[in-house]
């Protein structure tokens, strides 16, 4: 295959210009510069929405540094796990900024998915011909969450130890095959040294190879069908045609990397001024830390398995609310079907009242939760 | 009751018969809370009325026995916690006599061997009929001890009691619960129970009326070792802290065989427990001068019944310390070049002391600020045991190991201030840090902010998506300069 015509340098050509010609030749950097140059970001009240990707994806690539650096020194293993975190956070140069930025990262990164979860509910952006997009992202939601359920346990200590054994525990709680459920997680009937290599390997392995998968066919779907614009800000200029936009590059990239910059600072000041703690190493032989409870963005399933009554209309109550957190996760995963009108653009008022009541239940639950000694 | 009649003139007769026995002028025993005393379930088990056991006709009478024949009466109580009739042996068991038969001129006859109780003298030996046969004792308990009497006899009590038939000094029943309720030694309730002892010595040893007068070795005795004993560590241990590991009475003294130790076996007393300090101590020229000018050990220093919780003021030339006590006069043969050995001493100990307390107030600071302080933490015990070993081998009175081990925990113990000072330096310098990174980030945000304010959007730009091949619409007029 002979080689565009583009990609061929002038007799005159600067080194630059050469330079560029070598490798467009070999990459075909052409055509993604056209791609680039195609991709179009609209102007409306609600861009800034836009901006939540993007800052998912920046949060991504750094934990995926910051997780690699800190393999360089984790060590899984009972015996060992807290040691080395602790050897990270003590002995390791920058080890403790490290892995303060790997901790906090996650944590807003479960934070900037979860608003884009909820920002593109409310654009309607799973409309038709979307749908996948939607079901893709809820997907690499419920990835992202098993990671930090994952690591949660990896430094071995008191808190990560008990609520691994709760968190696992709840697994338990579903019908007929609650028990196998179980024993898959845990690797055997109790949190133990063959729980933590087996984490270790989903948190490291299994996990971003299905996020990197995911992720490819969700950025894909993306590129594919462009950045979805809500109806009523169509609506408002005649049309979707109508909408006014800039280029991705470089008018949008420059206000993501503003983001980033800002995101990049805040990490750096929560890992500087709240370094992650460290705790005390796991005993399992010990009884349960006092208020235990499972990171943030699990608390409100967590607060409302805690308070259901013992049984409920005859079933034993943890595995009713598994039951209905499962259904819930069902619901948002289908929620293009559900709503398949979108694309007429007919309201969705019984839609948007659950969707209320969803966000406030996990506002109050969580809050509830924090605030509960 | 209606046998009451019938066996009246036998009643009196057996009265008679059974003589002056030690009951009346016998120290008051252990009287054990009677809430806790055995339960009816077991008095169930154990009819204390039997068809071949008739003793308890009578002596089970309360309104038979009246003023000093009181003695002989036994009640239903008394046989219920006691280990002997739990375990099936009955009244001829250890008083003979014929218990078939209710005739009385049988029932406390020679023939039928009956037992008379002629003095306080008999009583260790009747215990001893049982206790000190081995044979006997193995069916009951195999490594039940058979050697009671005959430490009882080398006791003060027992040399006592043989020598003079004092009828205060204490026998079998005045320490194991009385004549018809002995307990068994683990039970709760027993008098001999570890954490009951002191106070069942204290019976009569803190009894001023019973104490006045006597002596060992031509020393009074006295009454208040009880209380003494309660007000130090190792009273504060066993009553307190319930901690029966520490010594009340018996430790020391011993139980069946009691005496105090002589001058030269303190230690060894001591050593039963600080078997370190005392092996120390046992190799020190310190141990043989005590010896000759007859101090007591250990109890020289730390006293004997008021054991304080040791501390450093102990040691040195100071006002409190005990050295002082010979050293600053020279007393007893102790020398100055001794008393500047206790001041280097414990200007080192105090030392070391002010290094830990320093390490920990830095760690603990450290920790405060959010550093991760648990290595040095960890490792500030080697400081703190290096000091518990240099307080340990104080008592071989020789600087050289003191001195080592005092230099092994300032070396633990700056080390740890040294790595907590540089955690705090650190978190100083992670403040720094931020603020310098911070100021980067800040810039390249701001030349952002204006590259996008200057930079136009193109116009004829819609919101297409790439596969759309023909983009149409247009921007409104005022998207002409980049928005943010």
């Amino acid at each position: 295959m002979s080689p565009a015509p583009h990609d061929v340098p002038p007799a005159n050509a600067t080194f630059r210009q050469r330079v560029r010609c070598f490798f467009g030749e070999r990459l075909g950097l052409e055509s993604l510069t056209a791609l680039a140059a195609k991709k179009h970001v609209p102007i409306h009240r609600a861009t800034v929405f836009y901006f939540l990707g993007g800052m998912a994806l920046f949060l991504f690539g750094i934990q995926v540094i910051t997780g690699i650096l800190l393999a360089l020194y984790y060590k899984p293993s009972p015996d060992q796990a807290f040691e080395s975190v602790r050897a990270i956070m003590t002995e390791v140069d920058y080890g403790w900024l490290i892995r303060s930025i790997h901790s906090w990262s996650a944590n807003l990164l479960i934070g900037v998915l979860l608003l884009h979860l909820l920002t593109t509910y409310i654009m309607r952006a799973y409309r038709r011909p979307r749908e996948f997009t939607w079901i893709t992202g809820v997907f690499l939601l419920g990835l992202f969450m098993a990671f930090g359920f994952s690591g949660y346990l990896l430094p071995w200590n008191q808190l990560a130890f008990f609520a691994t054994r709760v968190g696992t525990g709840i697994m338990g709680a579903v019908p007929f095959v609650g028990h196998e459920l179980l024993l898959f997680a845990r690797g055997g009937e109790n949190v133990t040294g063959d729980t933590l290599a087996r984490f270790y390997a989903v948190h490291v392995v299994i996990l971003p190879l299905a996020v990197f998968a995911l992720l490819g066919l969700h950025l894909y779907l993306v590129q594919k069908h462009g950045m979805s614009i809500p109806p009523w800000a169509a609506a408002k200029v005649g049309g979707e045609r109508n909408v006014p936009s800039m280029p991705f590059v470089p008018h949008f990239l420059l206000r993501d990397m503003v983001g980033w910059y800002i995101a990049l600072g805040i990490l750096a000041a929560l890992a500087a001024l709240f370094p992650w703690e460290l705790g005390h190493k796991a005993d399992p032989f010990g009884s349960a830390p006092q208020g235990i409870k499972p990171e943030w963005y699990f608390l409100a399933m967590f607060q409302t398995l805690k308070h259901l009554p013992q049984h409920v209309l005859g079933i034993e109550g943890e595995t009713v609310g598994v039951l209905f957190f499962n259904f819930c996760g069902l619901v948002v995963l289908l929620i293009p079907f559900v709503d398949y009108r979108a694309a007429q653009g007919r309201p969705r008022h019984l839609l948007n009242l659950l969707a209320t009541l969803v966000v406030v239940g996990f506002i109050v639950m969580t809050a509830w939760g924090l605030l509960e000694k | 009751m209606t046998v009451i009649p019938r066996f009246l003139p036998s009643m009196l007769l057996a009265a008679l018969v059974a003589g002056p026995v030690c009951a009346a002028d016998e120290p008051p025993a252990h009287k054990p809370d009677e809430k806790a005393l055995r339960a009816p379930a077991l008095k169930d088990k154990v009819p204390l009325v039997e068809k071949e056991n008739k003793c308890i006709l009578c002596h089970g009478e309360k309104d038979l026995w009246e003023g000093e024949r009181r003695r002989l009466y036994v009640s239903d109580k008394d046989l219920a916690g006691d280990i002997h009739w739990q375990k099936g042996l009955r009244c001829y068991d250890c008083h003979g006599g014929d218990s078939t038969t209710t005739d009385i001129s049988k029932v406390h006859s020679e023939k039928a061997k009956f037992l008379t109780l002629k003095s306080r003298k008999n009583i260790p030996e009747l215990c001893g009929r049982c206790h000190s046969d081995i044979n006997y004792m193995r069916q009951y308990q195999p490594s039940m001890r058979t050697d009671q009497l005959a430490e009882y006899r080398t006791s003060g009590h027992g040399k006592r009691l043989e020598a003079t038939g004092d009828p205060q000094v204490a026998v079998c029943t005045s320490c194991h619960g009385g004549r018809h309720h002995i307990y068994a030694v683990h039970d709760l309730e027993s008098p001999v129970y570890p954490t009951h002892v002191s106070k069942t010595c204290a019976t009569c040893h803190s009894d001023p009326k019973i104490m006045e007068g006597r002596q060992y070795h031509g020393r009074p005795l006295g009454h208040n070792q009880y209380e003494e004993w309660k007000q130090s560590v190792h009273g504060k241990a066993l009553l307190e802290k319930g901690d029966r590991s520490a010594p009340s009475c018996n430790k020391c003294h011993g139980n069946h065989g009691a005496l105090p130790p002589e001058i030269g076996s303190v230690a060894n007393a001591c050593g039963a427990c600080h078997a370190k300090v005392a092996g120390l101590f046992a190799n020190t020229q310190m141990k043989h001068k005590f010896e000759e000018v007859g101090l007591p050990g250990c109890a020289t220093c730390h006293s004997n019944h008021l054991i304080r919780q040791p501390s450093d003021e102990m040691l040195g030339m100071g006002e409190d310390a005990t050295c002082s006590k010979c050293h600053a006069q020279g007393q007893h043969g102790a020398t100055l070049a001794g008393a500047h050995v206790a001041r280097t001493l414990r200007a080192e100990l105090d030392d070391l002391s002010q290094l830990i307390a320093e390490a920990e107030t830095k760690t603990a600071e450290a920790e405060r600020l959010g550093m991760e302080v648990s290595g040095p933490r960890f490792d500030l015990r080697k400081a703190v045991d290096a000091r518990v070993n240099a307080r340990t081998l104080i008592h071989s009175f020789d600087p050289g190991p003191v001195g080592r081990a005092l230099a092994e925990g300032k070396q633990a113990a700056s080390e740890v201030k040294e790595r907590a000072e540089g955690a705090m330096h650190e978190y100083t310098a992670r403040r720094v840090w931020l603020a310098v990174s911070l100021v980067p980030i800040a810039v390249v945000v701001l030349l952002l902010l204006v590259y996008i304010w200057r930079l136009p959007i193109p116009a004829a730009t819609t919101a297409n998506a790439p596969g759309d091949p023909t983009p149409e619409g247009r921007p409104p007029d005022n998207m002409e300069r980049g928005t943010i």
